[in-house]
């Protein structure tokens, strides 16, 4: 087992340092090229959540992934500094016509995260919430 | 009009706004939306993907501007040079019910 550790400011375009590692891991242990794309849209998400949700873009609050590199899978964890949340919700979720005209464009977020790795998991407390995020080589699992 | 991230090109009836930005992203979001006016649209107007290497939810949302702008406008919106990944992500959300795609070719006729 290999561990690659990022610590990020929460300013949002450090997120993208932290996309770029998981593209070139997920290279490395040989996920197939649509994986690759799928893991660096979760990972996104998952950082853009614990930048803005969970920290509240305070700078001086840090976002801290673990990338773990296993034989079999990825497995990401993705901590803030934040309050903790209750509950996020992963449901799918689309656009239509009402919150099209109303004005309600986000929340894809959390549910791109759960239709595009393969388990997931989030930990919360008040000293923070730890999103994990797992991704398996089929060809090792078969 | 042109600024970072998008630049126009116009001919007859149709405006393709090329997105400049790899990045689809929070960072890029509110210089896309900055552009998403009415005014920089006409009856046909399409966004060309083929520099866009990667969208998300905050890109979702900024693309929605233009949505939404060409609906109250009644002009046709449609994307070009999406990548397979970003037509699978389109359809999770449902994006192409409201931008469906078009092909280059298909624009020959009002060049």
């Amino acid at each position: 087992m290999e561990r690659v550790l990022v610590n990020i400011p929460s300013n949002p375009i450090f997120e993208r340092v932290v996309r770029a590692s998981a593209s070139e891991l997920g290279q490395a242990i040989g996920l197939p090229p649509e994986r690759v794309e799928d893991l660096k849209l979760a990972v996104s998400e998952a950082v853009n959540n614990a930048i803005d949700h969970g920290n509240r873009r305070e700078a001086t609050k840090l976002v801290e992934v673990v990338f773990v590199l296993e034989p079999d899978k990825l497995e990401i964890h993705i901590s803030d500094q934040g309050q903790g949340v209750e509950q996020l919700n992963f449901s799918r979720r689309t656009i239509d016509e009402s919150n099209l005209e109303g004005g309600m464009h986000r929340g894809f977020g959390m549910y791109f995260i759960g239709a595009l790795v393969d388990d997931y998991e989030v930990r919360s407390s008040q000293q923070g919430t730890v999103m994990t995020l797992r991704l398996y080589r089929k060809d090792a699992i078969s | 009009m042109s600024n970072d991230v998008i630049r126009r090109e116009e001919f007859g009836e149709v405006a393709v706004l090329h997105i400049l930005t790899t990045s689809v992203d929070t960072n890029s979001a509110a210089a896309i939306e900055a552009t998403a006016s009415q005014a920089a649209m006409r009856p046909i107007t399409v966004l060309d993907f083929a520099n866009v290497a990667f969208i998300n939810s905050a890109g979702i949302s900024a693309l929605l501007k233009f949505v939404v702008s060409a609906r109250k406008a009644g002009n046709k919106l449609f994307a070009m040079n999406v990548s397979p990944h970003h037509q699978k992500i389109f359809k999770m959300v449902e994006m192409s019910r409201f931008m469906p795609t078009i092909e280059e070719r298909d624009l020959a006729s009002y060049r």
